[in-house]
């Protein structure tokens, strides 16, 4: 596993603050490897069982399974050690981010300005911008004032939070830069549309633009934009992309109403946003897109598996219950390519597709079977 | 929000001194700096409704304790490997010392001394429930405790 790569925007930390957040990694990769695949033994061993001789029967879905695996012991003793695995992962990330804050923002000010012209990012942020409810109503996996929350003028905390925090996350499998996603879906596009003549590219939901600086520097003289709703993280953004020398243009917009022109990307996509929105924004997101992409452009979103069975569904749904991904539950059932082809894309143009990471069991967190999802679609 | 004034009231204990003595210290490597007093705090409690685990709730409090807990107890014994690493580099004390150490009569009386207050300290919630259960001087409910003091 490549260790994370410590650039000018990461705070250091002391022996005492490595210590946590070396425990969280060890707790948390415990739990997934070790505790988590017993919630599925569980579930054959004892739970479908009982459900069975009382009701004469399976449970019929995702639901019957919650309600009778959420009285199992075994199952309540993992969940809820999960669920404080993540409070203490923020609290391990947040401790040094707040007492180096003030110079990383001053950094921040600083790499703003470093290079010129072609090699120069930039970034335009947008005071007037509606935060969406589906932010602002819970914070999104549990992160202390989610992507969006200034603490203090020009604040910087949300994203250096979130860059440290995904990578312990993940036990360190999104990579040195955070990259695993954007290598992802570049991965996909080189497989399957190597032709692919890429001059602008839009990544939606960017947050700290670690999978926007992987696009950036695969495709060197395409234009390259990230937009977020967050402030912090995309004062963020900059900074670290400045640092790691990778122009991109950053900018504070809804990606459900941008205010870039008709036609202006080859390429617009996500990574693993879609399930962060809500039933409305969905559909508006999929209709911006098509709005934005040049015709023969293509749109790509990266999304989490949802699983297959039921009890694969409800765990995978326990980010939904147990770490305010609220929107994600109700996108196990959903049908994305209706929901594509609502927004106005050709039914033949439209692609939901699988795609295998190259991950351990003990980065999994629910299940032990993954593969990404995603979701294609060409513009005629 | 309640820990919006717990957080500040926190901020206002904390002496500037240690700052300044912390930046003179500063080397490549980050050293302990408690925030200064009116630098910008952080939130620490997410926003949304917090799921309930177990029958109990007292049960989720515990657990969630005792991983905190636990968590520091890791980073106490990361500290103290430091510390014994350092002390052998320096050839102050060996790690096998360490192993091998035997306290005189002097030091073990102590150290049990501590450590039986300790566990007393750690089992005094039984012991407040054994009391009022055998009632050894424990009123045997609360309207006998407000009868006395109103009479």
């Amino acid at each position: 596993m490549p260790a994370f790569k410590q650039h000018p925007m990461v705070p250091q930390t002391t022996h005492d603050e490595q210590a946590r957040q070396d425990f969280v990694s060890a707790l948390r990769g415990h739990l997934s490897g070790r505790l988590m695949p017993g919630a599925y033994q569980v579930y054959a061993a004892r739970v479908e069982p009982a459900f069975r001789s009382k009701h004469g029967r399976s449970p019929k879905d995702e639901h019957e399974v919650r309600h009778a695996m959420t009285e199992d012991p075994y199952y309540q003793f993992w969940s809820a050690m999960q669920r404080r695995s993540q409070e203490l992962l923020w609290e391990s990330v947040i401790d040094p981010t707040e007492r180096q804050l003030p110079e990383l923002i001053n950094r921040a000010r600083t790499l703003g300005k470093r290079g010129r012209g072609k090699r120069r990012g930039t970034l335009r942020l947008d005071p007037k911008l509606v935060v969406p409810k589906y932010h602002t109503a819970a914070d999104i996996h549990l992160q202390p004032g989610g992507y969006h929350t200034d603490f203090t003028a020009d604040d910087v905390a949300a994203g250096a939070v979130y860059d440290k925090g995904i990578n312990l996350y993940m036990g360190g499998a999104l990579g040195e830069e955070n990259n695993l996603t954007g290598d992802t879906l570049l991965a996909y596009v080189r497989e399957k549309h190597p032709s692919l003549q890429l001059h602008s590219i839009l990544d939606l939901g960017c947050a700290i633009g670690n999978s926007t600086v992987v696009w950036a520097r695969a495709f060197p003289k395409a234009r390259v934009h990230g937009i977020d709703v967050g402030a912090p993280v995309l004062r963020y953004a900059h900074a670290r992309a400045q640092a790691l020398g990778v122009p991109v243009d950053f900018s504070q917009q809804n990606a459900e109403r941008t205010d870039f022109a008709d036609g202006s990307f080859d390429l617009v996509l996500s990574h693993i946003v879609l399930h962060e929105t809500s039933k409305s924004a969905l559909t508006r997101v999929l209709a911006e897109c098509r709005r934005l992409l040049k015709p023969g452009g293509l749109m790509l979103h990266l999304e989490i598996p949802r699983g297959r069975t039921d009890i694969e569904k409800f765990m995978h749904n326990w980010e939904s219950y147990n770490n305010n991904e609220t929107f994600s539950r109700y996108m196990t059932d959903l049908d994305l390519k209706a929901e594509t082809i609502k927004a106005g894309f050709a039914a033949d143009a439209v692609l939901v597709d699988e795609f295998a990471p190259k991950l351990d069991v003990a980065q999994m967190n629910y299940t032990e079977h993954f593969l990404w999802k995603i979701l294609a679609a060409f513009k005629r | 929000m309640a820990k919006r004034t717990r957080t500040r009231a926190t901020a206002a204990k904390r002496p500037k001194a240690a700052k300044r003595t912390a930046a003179r210290k500063r080397s490549a490597k980050a050293q302990q700096a408690p925030a200064a007093a009116g630098s910008p705090r952080l939130a620490r409690v997410a926003k949304g409704r917090k799921p309930r685990y177990f029958a109990d709730p007292a049960t989720d409090k515990l657990l969630w304790m005792s991983l905190t807990l636990m968590e520091e107890l890791s980073v106490t014994r990361d500290r103290l490997d430091v510390v014994e690493r350092l002390l052998a580099r320096k050839r102050l004390v060996s790690q096998t010392e360490i192993d091998g150490w035997v306290g005189d009569a002097k030091a073990a009386a102590a150290r049990s001394t501590r450590r039986a207050a300790f566990v007393e300290r750690m089992m005094r919630a039984a012991e407040a429930e054994l009391a009022e259960a055998t009632g050894r001087g424990m009123p045997m409910s609360e309207r006998e405790v407000v009868a006395a003091v109103e009479e």
